[in-house]
């Protein structure tokens, strides 16, 4: 086996290897003798070529070769350097000690700086060479030992033996430091441009860059010179400015070149049989979740969440007014659960629009009607999950009774947030998408936790709350759409929910009934007028409504306990409002009797 | 602006009667002054007080990127009465300016420092013990001082720090100051490197001036000092060394005209002349030229320095002032006694420019100073700092 060692087209061009031997050199801290950049003037290789001893092959191919060699050259090769020197030992001496203790000379260490040319040669140099070479990653040479045995250097100061000892010493270190750390970065880098030409072009570029900031050509941006179209006729200015500007917007999406193909793949997938999907990543499907999972949710974009919260805060202007005259009217526990049982009506009214559509009318396409289902029947509670509810109601429906259903919803919810302090919009968000699971995005783990905050969340549910829900969507049903579509909803729609969300809703439906009373049955036809009128006034009704209620609520208890106590009977009218009513309430039984 | 550390020890050469200024390590203070000042970098804090007459701390806190700091600590035998607080402390004192070189004192008799009592001899000789630490680096500075004789004193300073050589360097300088000629003797444990520095006043003797029984108006009043001195280091370990020779004429404080200084130094081994010169052109106005030229390389480098003091505006009580009866006893005002601040500028034939403002705010000292560089249009600030100082 031979090798056949090429050594003279090394010598052709140096400059490169000039221009990087001057960047190695001053890379690092300089003694503080140079004061001036070191400038490598001539490299030359020399003649001779290194005598190289094969010690080990590791890997031997067409395109890669791993090796050790025994190295030894006493070639011709000089290298000259050119830099400016500190020549007063005082000065470089004492920059380098601090000055607490310097005896502060006066002049003596004033400084005389000389242009220095040194030459390097006769390198004599001996050591184990480790070879790497492929054809992607280049060449890389390293020195096991320190190669250098000696070298002499031949400067301007020969004639001066302390000048010439200290640039002997001192080079002879830099040297060093060069053979062990910077010729393989240096061999490696010069390797990489020979071999690929992608490494060089990608190199060129990054210096061009550098040099020139000239934008890339936007094709868009800038109308083509000679435009024809698909048939070879020139296109006027108007026609071409048609083509070429009205597209921009689309094309500076965020999308890049990569994303787009990825998209394509993945419509591409379910345009065919092929079983091939493409990865998604912090993607959980549905497949994938528990049944638990499914029924509490994971995680929604951030999108989503940030449109949420700047809906409620929309609302919440509008809100303020009712709630303010609504809260004095919170008088009992029989009121509140009143107020609760408002916006119940409303997030029901919606779902079920929602869902009879999902039901019934399965024909206008899935994606919107996926969409439609983003509505917890559970939680009730979160008035932040009602709103992008109605807000996706209100966008996505089609049909004049969907988006009148979605309108009522607002106004219900308005009334209803009087009751229930706002949620954050984050959580709701969550539950919402969740039991749908068309693709939920989110990691496992967030997924997990999800699972985990809504399990303690469902006991927060209020239990009343739930059953008149559920009672108004029956009602309401039998007024507007009948019986059938009830019947639909939980057969067709409640299968994905978990058991202990089956159980709750078994659990809800004694309370529902419980709760409703006859006042609150009688004050169900009234939203069919809200649905129709305009927002301030419904809100004004609301009010109102409430005021009447927590009214008609209050006469209930105190007949109540006219029954119990007519000490208390006498201590305040039946046209007592309800501050009167509240205060009583709050009075300790000894100060009532 | 001087280091309140540095402030006490000249007060401790003040109160233990020792001429900093007739040195050769002195001879161009005024040129180092106007046209070397130190600038500031980052934000720096001091605090510091002279908690009794014989004991000064001081605590420095720093940041040119991390956090650093010093604490310091300063024993005077000799008790130090000076004013210290950043509030009264006269600008004067603490800001290095032009500097006038006064008449030479003559040196304390020796019976002087002696103290009896009871047949025997108690005094002391003064002494100075100063410590600093450098908190993140641990980096310990100690300076010893010892006035060994009314003509003679003894300064190691010595810096211990891992980084060093042999973890720290230890200098030991040995001073003679008779008034009319000063020497030093000094070895460093660095490279042993051992140096002697001398310095010849031209003119009076102040030890013979009162002893001489001639009246004064016989004696013609000294308008000026010429002083020459030279220095020598030699290093043991590396067999390096260093030599310069230095001349200075100075005008007196009686002198009629503007003061001035003009220094002239030589290091013949290195070829560098150096040659200064300093005017004070006003009350409040000094300026400074630095000439180099290397004999050997032709490289030479022009120097360009002045400072302006600013005073506090006194127009506003002028006119009553004027109607003080001239009988009545005025509080004395010293020239200097209004000065607010002080505006040092600086620039070089290369254009690199260094302004340095330095004043008292409140009860604050402050140093703002910015380095500047002109050729470099698009980053013309090289440094910027402020340094804060209050002692009380």
């Amino acid at each position: 086996m031979a090798f056949n060692f090429n050594w003279s087209p090394l010598l052709a061009d140096t400059s490169r290897a000039r221009d990087m031997l001057t960047t190695a050199l001053n890379k690092s801290p300089k003694p503080p003798i140079i004061v001036d950049d070191i400038i490598v003037t001539e490299l030359n290789l020399g003649s001779t070529p290194p005598e190289l001893e094969i010690l080990e092959i590791g890997d031997l191919a067409e395109d890669r070769f791993r090796g050790i060699f025994k190295m030894s050259y006493t070639g011709d090769a000089f290298l000259t350097l050119k830099t400016k020197v500190q020549v007063n030992p005082l000065k470089t001496h004492l920059s380098t000690k601090p000055d607490f203790a310097s005896p502060q000379p006066l002049a003596a260490a004033s400084g005389l700086t000389i242009p220095l040319s040194i030459t390097l040669s006769n390198f004599r140099l001996s050591g184990f060479v480790i070879l790497v070479f492929s054809k992607q990653k280049g060449l890389t040479l390293v020195f096991r030992n320190d190669p250098l045995e000696s070298l002499k250097v031949s400067s301007t100061f020969d004639s001066i033996p302390f000048v010439r000892d200290y640039l002997q010493k001192v080079i002879e270190e830099q040297l060093r430091v060069l053979f062990m750390e910077d010729l393989p970065a240096i061999i490696h880098r010069l390797s990489l441009r020979l071999c690929s030409p992608e490494f060089q072009e990608m190199e060129e570029e990054r210096l061009e860059g550098t040099k020139d900031g000239a934008a890339a050509v936007d094709p868009f941006a800038t109308p083509p010179q000679d435009a024809v179209d698909a048939f070879g006729n020139p296109l006027d200015e108007s026609q071409i400015s048609e083509i070429a500007l009205d597209p921009v917007g689309e094309i500076h999406a965020s999308f890049s070149q990569k994303n787009i193909l990825r998209l394509a793949a993945l419509s591409e997938s379910q345009r065919t049989l092929s079983l091939f999907t493409p990865g998604i990543r912090d993607a959980v499907f549905r497949a994938w979740a528990g049944p638990d999972r499914d029924a509490s949710g994971t995680a929604t974009p951030a999108l989503t969440r940030g449109s949420l919260s700047r809906i409620q805060s929309t609302f919440g202007t509008m809100r303020s007014g009712a709630s303010s005259i609504a809260s004095g009217s919170q008088g009992t526990h029989e009121t509140h659960d009143t107020h609760d049982s408002r916006p119940t009506v409303s997030s029901t009214t919606y779902s079920m629009s929602g869902l009879t559509l999902g039901a019934g009318r399965s024909r206008t396409g899935g994606l919107r009607k996926r969409k439609k289902r983003v509505v917890d029947l559970r939680k009730k509670t979160t008035e932040a999950g009602a709103d992008t509810g109605s807000v996706d109601g209100q966008s996505e429906m089609a049909s004049t009774y969907a988006s009148e259903t979605s309108s009522a919803v607002h106004e219900d919810k308005d009334a209803g947030e009087v009751a229930t302090p706002p949620r954050s919009p984050a959580r709701p968000g969550l539950q919402h998408e969740g039991p749908h699971g068309i693709l939920d995005y989110g990691e496992p783990s967030t997924l997990a936790e999800n699972t985990a905050s809504t399990d303690t969340l469902l006991p927060a549910a209020p239990l009343l709350s739930e059953p008149p829900r559920m009672s108004r969507s029956k009602a309401k049903e039998h007024e507007t759409y009948g019986d059938e579509t009830i019947k639909a909803r939980p057969s067709s729609r409640r299968p994905p929910l978990s058991h202990n969300q089956i159980r709750q809703a078994q659990q809800s439906t004694s309370p529902l009934l419980r709760s409703l009373s006859f006042d609150k049955i009688a004050f169900i036809s009234p939203p069919n007028e809200a649905e129709s009128s305009g927002g301030i006034l419904e809100q004004a009704w609301m009010t109102k409504m409430a005021q009447e209620i927590a009214r008609k609520v209050q006469q209930e208890k105190d007949r109540a306990s006219r029954d119990v106590s007519p000490v208390a009977r006498g201590s305040k009218g039946p046209a007592g409002g309800i501050w009167a009513s509240e205060d009583e309430l709050e009075a300790p039984p000894a100060y009532v009797a | 602006m001087l280091d309140f550390m540095e402030n006490v020890q000249n007060a401790f050469y003040e109160a233990s009667h020792w001429n900093l200024d007739n040195s050769y390590g002195a001879l161009n203070t005024t040129a180092r002054a106007l046209l070397d000042f130190q600038i500031p970098q980052g934000l720096r804090l001091q605090i510091s007080s002279l908690a009794a007459p014989n004991f000064a701390t001081s605590y420095t806190l720093g940041s040119v990127g991390v956090v650093d700091g010093s604490v310091s600590y300063l024993y005077s035998s000799l008790p130090l009465r000076k004013e210290f607080k950043s509030s009264h402390i006269d600008l004067k004192n603490v800001i290095r300016g032009y500097k006038h070189v006064q008449d030479l004192r003559r040196p304390d008799d020796y019976w002087s420092w002696e103290l009896w009592h009871a047949g025997k001899r108690v005094d002391r000789k003064d002494t100075l013990l100063y410590g600093r630490v450098f908190l993140p680096q641990s980096r310990l500075e100690a300076l010893y001082l010892r006035r060994l004789a009314p003509t003679r004193q003894l300064r190691i300073a010595a810096v211990s720090d891992s980084n060093l050589n042999n973890g720290g360097t230890i200098l030991a300088l040995l001073q003679n100051d008779v008034g009319k000629y000063s020497t030093e003797c000094m070895y460093s444990t660095d490279s042993a490197l051992m140096g002697v520095r001398g310095l010849y006043n031209f003119g009076p003797d102040p030890r013979n001036a009162p002893t001489e029984p001639t009246s004064v108006d016989q004696v013609e009043p000294v308008h000026g000092r010429f002083s020459a001195g030279a220095e020598l280091y030699y290093g043991l370990l590396n067999k390096s060394g260093g030599i310069s020779t230095g001349l200075r004429f100075t005008t007196l404080p009686n002198h009629q005209g503007f003061p001035y200084t003009m220094t002239l130094t030589l290091n013949p081994l290195m070829g560098n002349l150096s040659s200064t010169y300093a005017v004070k052109a006003g009350s409040s106005l000094a300026l400074c030229s630095r000439f180099d030229f290397n004999f050997y390389s032709y490289e030479s480098e022009l120097q360009l320095g002045c400072e302006l003091w600013r005073r506090r505006n006194t127009t506003d009580i002028d006119w009553a002032m004027k109607k003080l009866r001239p009988d009545w006893k005025q509080r004395t005002i010293s020239p200097d006694d209004d000065v607010s601040g002080v505006l040092k500028a600086r620039v070089n034939q290369d254009w690199h420019v260094g302004v340095l403002w330095e004043g008292r705010i409140k009860e604050l000292l402050f140093t703002l100073g910015a380095s500047l560089d002109l050729k470099k249009r698009e980053q013309i600030f090289r440094s910027v700092g402020l340094e804060l100082q209050y002692s009380s």
